[in-house]
């Protein structure tokens, strides 16, 4: 997979205040990825040196094959950026904003007019084409704004906090447009602080203050943390010898018994769960269910940024294993 | 899969029109920049118009008249009736370069601090357009429309001095100088004044105070009705020609200072 994001030590400094310190980063062509950093950890100074807005202290970088600092406006014409704020005309209509940038993205008239029908049609805006924008929800000028991000189809799309303040049903159709984008090859640079979205969307993730702390996939983070484990739910409660019976089992690394059900952890629970389950139906035992116990990523979060760990007896469980 | 994105720069003409045409509707729908626009000529031209009527209609009085040779000794010896005509419709024509300096201030300052306030700037530097050429587009965005509205209610004084007036108001409304003036001086004291807009609104946030800050720009233009009008300075094609020089120049230093404030980073990092 081509890298598309590369940086060596990228450094940005407002006078004493480095807010970007040596970052090294790669970002992989077609993957969704995600930033993830306290408030005041220098995201937004990231996705502005990224995206050539600003210039580096000191460092390097390389965005969609163009060196920052000598190819800035070769740069800009790849990438896309949601910033914070959407920063519509709030005046014009959504028809004549998303034509105009299309025009000072170099698009011609018939090509702008493609793309902004297209973008508007995607986001459900189509039918409000006309009205100006002061009208419109917060939901429906974020969407307006994702819209204008992606509106010349860039090879890099950044998005920062793509659905705050969005509705369930707009917030699922951003996170389905990015989905989308993914399925085309598109590269999501994507900072959050919504976690789950995180979770769901991202292929890899940074954990971020002023450089980067970690970067991995969130079940890599997960399992390296806090293991991957199996509750065991027993009807009508776990005897002495069905622990005895798990904990035979080839691959369990430990198992023991917590409010009714078995904790197992294994290093492969999709090879040792179903002898799990084997050995226990076997023995005698009635299983009413077996789920894997997820960490949320917010622990992970809290783990790697904050140095805040939880203690695996407080981790709540989801998602079935099959 | 590689994708490619479609975006390439755009040229400067299509960049130029598309920034000046959302400029203007931006400002279209705003009625009270419109009325603010729109004022000064209105006012200038009636009074410049009613001026010469009145003029005409009412004989000068000899105080009037000694006045006036003190203040235009070239008019010393034609019909005092006819010759203050003349004299007041030159004085309204240094009025009138008020307007260029004026009106396009109102619309490049809340080109600049309307743009902040909306946070439209970021997306809008996230383009691959250069700021130079930004920054170009939204002088141009300015400018065309205050010297066209100059131009109109020069064109429209013309007439009516030339309908009601003395042929000595026409042939001062007329005198190559100052159609000169009008056609030369006029773009390049509202391009003056749209660059100082924006320098100004680049450091201020809200509108009423870099207007009134921008407003110090009319000084000198009064200041040269007042020396006019006083008898201190006549406004030969010799001076003229100094004026226009002393514009060109300060207009490009003008120019520069403001492309070195419209900065990018500067924009997003340090413009609250």
């Amino acid at each position: 997979m081509n890298t598309v994001i590369r940086t060596e030590k990228l450094t940005k400094r407002f006078g004493s205040l480095a807010a970007v310190d040596g970052l090294d980063l790669e970002v992989r062509e077609g993957e969704v990825f995600g930033f993830l950093g306290p408030n005041g950890a220098g995201k937004t100074t990231t996705l502005r040196l990224l995206c050539a807005l600003i210039g580096a202290t000191s460092g390097t970088a390389e965005v969609a094959g163009f060196r920052l600092g000598r190819q800035d406006s070769e740069i800009r014409a790849a990438v896309g950026i949601l910033t914070e704020q959407p920063g519509l005309y709030e005046r014009q209509s959504a028809w004549e904003n998303l034509v105009f940038f299309a025009t000072l993205y170099g698009l011609d008239g018939p090509r702008a007019a493609r793309q902004a029908e297209h973008f508007l049609r995607l986001m459900g805006l189509w039918d409000r084409r006309l009205e100006a924008v002061a009208t419109f929800s917060r939901g429906m000028k974020q969407k307006m704004a994702i819209a204008r991000a992606a509106l010349h189809e860039p090879r890099i799309l950044f998005l920062d906090e793509p659905t705050t303040g969005l509705d369930p049903d707009a917030a699922k159709t951003v996170r389905e447009f990015i989905v989308a984008l993914r399925g085309q090859g598109r590269t999501v640079f994507l900072c959050t602080h919504n976690l789950d979205e995180a979770d769901r969307l991202c292929d890899r993730i940074a954990f971020f203050r002023q450089s980067v702390i970690r970067i991995d996939t969130p079940d890599h983070l997960r399992a390296e943390l806090y293991g991957r484990s199996t509750e065991i739910r027993l009807m009508p409660t776990p005897r002495a010898e069905d622990l005895v019976r798990v904990q035979s089992v080839v691959g369990v690394r430990e198992a023991h018994l917590e409010n009714g059900s078995i904790i197992v952890s294994a290093a492969d629970p999709l090879r040792t769960n179903p002898l799990l389950v084997r050995a226990l139906v076997d023995g005698g035992a009635q299983i009413a269910y077996v789920i894997e116990r997820k960490v949320h990523l917010e622990d992970v979060y809290l783990s790697i940024v904050e140095g805040r760990a939880k203690l695996p007896a407080d981790l709540e469980t989801s998602g079935k294993v099959p | 899969m590689t994708t490619l994105a479609l975006a390439r720069t755009p040229e400067r003409g299509t960049l130029v029109r598309a920034v000046c045409v959302r400029e203007w509707r931006e400002a279209l729908g705003n009625r009270l920049l419109v009325a603010m626009t729109l004022l000064p000529p209105v006012v200038i031209l009636a009074a410049g118009i009613g001026a010469v009527a009145a003029a005409a209609a009412n004989p000068p009085s000899d105080r009037d008249v000694q006045a006036m040779y003190a203040a235009a000794p070239a008019v010393a010896g034609l019909d005092p009736k006819e010759a203050i005509q003349g004299f007041i419709a030159t004085y309204f024509l240094i009025l009138f370069m008020l307007i260029p300096t004026v009106v396009p201030l109102t619309m490049a300052i809340f080109s600049v601090i309307g743009e902040k306030a909306a946070r439209t700037l970021e997306p809008l530097l996230a383009t691959p357009v250069g700021v130079g050429e930004l920054l170009l587009a939204k002088s141009l965005a300015s400018t065309i429309p205050s010297v066209i509205v100059t131009w109109i209610a020069y064109a429209i004084y013309l007439l009516s001095v030339s309908a009601i007036g003395s042929q000595a108001a026409v042939r001062a409304v007329t005198a190559p100088r100052w159609i000169l003036a009008i056609v030369v001086m006029v773009p390049l004291l509202t391009m003056l004044s749209v660059n100082l807009g924006i320098l100004i609104s680049t450091r201020v946030n809200d509108v009423r105070v870099a207007q009134q800050i921008g407003g110090l720009v009319v000084v000198p233009v009064v200041g040269l009705g007042i020396a006019q009008v006083t008898g201190r300075v006549i406004l030969d094609n010799d001076a003229f020609l100094q004026f226009t020089v002393i514009l060109i120049a300060v207009d490009i230093a003008v120019f520069i200072v403001a492309r070195l404030a419209f900065q990018r980073e500067n924009i997003l990092a340090r413009w609250r």
